[in-house]
């Protein structure tokens, strides 16, 4: 057990810790995480197997790193107690009894005799200190006096608060890890959808995309109600960076995006040779309509894409839900006889116009373009409910409260010792302080100038 | 007078600036150096005007894309210079401190830097952006005169210099690291929190800084607890300054990640 707290009190113990955890780190950048067996396979060959086995894959969620984590944390926790008590007696201890020889070991020192009773010496030495905000604590031998003076106390404790901090963030990780939950909610407008875990729905009221008058998204903005058995208890605004939080699930403004397989298309019948002739057909995708024309009678819209784009083995995809480039694959007979069949493309309406029946020379008899496209767009928002945020905020605070008052408000202490000899005073005077140390001799020796001298 | 002669002006002052400061230190003239130091003080408050000038006709934090953050982690810069340079009695800091500083204004004038000050994406609009990158830079901003200082201390052959940039970069560090604490993780979680719904999500940006919050925890507890000085010291300080440079520039041009715009 000895050896166990020993082990774990060890700054080394930090140190090495500390290295394996950046080092660690810095793997688990160098791999992206997360993704699929065959994309490892083809990126890292015979060492994905390997890497997937050491868990690098999902290196900051296996069991070893948690399991560092956990040991540091241990690590913090040891080292923060075991010198804590020193340090608490340090900045608290009543008296001290101490050689001059002593006082004036320490890093700011300074002697000269009062010629005063040691009374008034040391009422002299009091007033001094005390207009400079330091607190005093005072022990008397025979013949002798000690003034132990301190200030800015809270700064030796600084790093501690830090340590705390860190171990109640290290906690709130585990809870969030743990705890925490999260889905997504796909809605349109209207549509309603049970919270997971919650005993309350939302409904989308509505979904907007606001856009700069240059182009660009400016916002997303979904509204939405939450009803709770049955009646609605609430409407307000989902924005990113503008979250909703309702009996302790959040909701985020995560995505959008839009129902493409039921977008409702309209194409144009045009004829090349009749340029007056001009007729809309409004269908989705998948459907077909008939068509009351001589030299049309029939159209179909076998697929359509939002973002056109030609993959790897030459078919088809879409590149984004963006509608990009929304192109249509489109046919068209005469009775029986197929007259049109292409892709045809909303941003480049004379593009594909080019070969009528499959593998026919003759000019094509009609044209079709793709006039307008719509689809219902959806809001994808994330609802998570995360115990662990709460420490984490609290883990923060002392951080950062630790961190400003060790670095900047660094302790002072002053050691005096004044001793009668034969009427007068010999005055002996050591201080430290753990930072700042210029701006601490020059406050030192304006105190003792004025002690010696008063003005 | 735009916001870019502005901004031409006070790089043509900073180069000057850097220019003397050379002088002085080759010519050993102490005086030629206070006015190297009055230069970039100038620069410094024409740069501020532009800085402010540019955020009042774009309307948002001056720091959204790389032409913006660039310049304003070399105004950071010229900030801590004023701070340390009058004090720290070190003749060399100011010299390569401004080295860094034109280097930086000069990448950020590149015409490879798209300068011109684009609508913020949602995720961006938020007061969020101000805290997070003004801290964060200005924290590694005397992340960067620790690492002139160590640099310095590892060129130097006089005992009294070294003990003199060895007290600088740990003052330095001192001053960043609580900086770079608040504003790059700290305020960084907070804004994740409110704009993705998740405070840490272990993207290459937030797993770098963390890296840089490391080795500088690192260089505290060595120096502090086990009182290691001087040279280890200077090397764990150099590397946490290259740290924090990879997590500014390098995580957003070699790894992939939700930083992508800035």
């Amino acid at each position: 057990m000895r050896a166990i707290w020993r082990f774990l009190s060890s700054v080394k113990l930090a140190i090495v810790l500390i290295i394996i955890l950046t080092t660690a780190s810095i793997v688990g950048t160098l791999i992206p995480q997360g993704r699929s067996l065959a994309e490892y396979s083809a990126r890292y060959g015979s060492l994905s197997g390997l890497f997937v086995a050491l868990r690098l894959t999902r290196l900051y969620q296996s069991a070893w790193f948690l399991a560092l984590l956990l040991l540091f944390a241990a690590n913090t926790i040891v080292c923060t107690v075991s010198r804590f008590g020193p340090k608490w007696r340090r900045a608290f201890r009543s008296a001290f009894d101490a050689e001059a020889k002593a006082v004036l070991s320490l890093r700011s020192s300074c002697r000269f005799r009062l010629s005063l009773p040691l009374a008034a010496a040391g009422e002299r030495v009091r007033t001094e200190l005390k207009r400079r905000h330091y607190l005093l604590s005072e022990s008397a031998g025979d013949n002798r006096a000690f003034i132990e003076a301190r200030k800015r106390r809270l700064g030796w404790f600084g790093s501690d608060v830090v340590h705390i901090g860190l171990l109640v963030i290290l906690a709130g990780g585990f809870t969030s890890g743990l705890a925490g939950r999260r889905s997504e909610l796909a809605l349109s407008d209207g549509q309603m959808a049970d919270v997971p875990r919650a005993s309350f729905s939302v409904r989308l009221d509505k979904f907007e995309t606001e856009y700069y008058p240059q182009g660009g998204v400016k916002d997303w903005k979904s509204t939405v109600t939450v009803i709770e058995r049955g009646a609605a208890v609430l409407t307000r605004t989902i924005e990113v960076n503008r979250p909703l939080t309702y009996r302790g699930v959040s909701f985020y403004q995560q995505g959008y995006g839009w129902n493409w397989d039921l977008a409702r298309l309209v194409l144009e019948i045009r004829k090349p040779g009749q340029s007056a002739f001009s007729r809309a057909v409004t269908l989705k995708a998948g459907e077909r309509a008939a068509v009351d024309d001589p030299d049309v009678t029939r159209i179909a819209v076998r697929r359509f894409v939002p973002d056109f784009v030609i993959g790897e083995g030459g078919q088809v995809q879409s590149r984004s839900e963006e509608p990009n480039n929304p192109a249509a694959l489109v046919e068209a007979w005469k009775g029986e006889e197929r007259v049109f069949s292409s892709w045809i493309f909303a941003k480049y309406p004379d593009f594909g116009q080019g070969h009528g029946a499959a593998g026919a020379a003759a000019p094509p008899e009609i044209a079709v373009v793709l006039k307008d496209y719509a689809a219902a767009a959806y809001s994808v928002l994330e609802a998570a409910s995360d115990p662990g945020a709460v420490l984490i905020w609290i883990g923060c605070a002392l951080i950062t409260l630790g961190l400003f008052v060790a670095f900047y408000w660094p302790p002072r202490e002053i050691r005096i010792v004044l001793e009668d000899s034969q009427g007068r005073v010999e005055l002996a005077a050591g201080g430290q302080a753990s930072k700042s140390r210029d701006a601490f001799q020059a406050e030192f020796d304006a105190i003792f100038e004025r002690i010696r001298r008063p003005a | 007078m735009t916001e870019s002669t502005i901004f031409t002006i006070a790089f043509a002052l900073y180069a000057l600036s850097l220019v003397v400061y050379f002088a002085a230190l080759f010519a050993r003239r102490e005086k030629w150096a206070g006015s190297a130091f009055v230069l970039a003080v100038l620069g410094f408050l024409a740069h501020t005007a532009a800085l402010i000038l540019r955020t009042l006709t774009s309307g948002h934090a001056p720091f959204t894309n790389m032409f913006e953050s660039l310049s304003f982690l070399s105004w950071a810069v010229v900030l801590a210079l004023i701070v340390f340079g009058r004090t720290s009695r070190v003749p060399r800091l100011g010299p390569y401190l401004m080295l860094i500083v034109v280097a930086l204004v000069a990448l950020a004038s590149s015409p490879l830097m798209p300068k011109s000050a684009t609508p913020l994406v949602p995720a961006l609009q938020s007061y969020w952006l101000w805290l997070h990158v003004s801290v964060t830079l200005l924290g590694e901003a005397f992340f960067a005169v620790a690492f002139i200082a160590s640099l310095l201390y590892l060129a130097a052959d006089a005992e009294e210099k070294r003990t003199r940039l060895d007290a600088l970069a740990y003052r330095a560090v001192a001053v960043g690291f609580p900086l770079f604490t608040l504003g790059g993780l700290v305020f960084g979680m907070i804004w994740a929190y409110r704009a993705w719904g998740r405070y840490w999500a272990w993207d290459p940006k937030e797993v770098w800084s963390l890296i840089t919050w490391f080795v500088f925890a690192l260089y505290l507890h060595t120096r502090i607890v086990m009182g290691w000085k001087g040279r280890r010291s200077a090397l764990i300080a150099i590397i946490g300054f290259l740290a924090a440079l990879f997590t500014y520039f390098g995580v957003n041009y070699l790894l992939a990640g939700l930083h992508s715009y800035a």
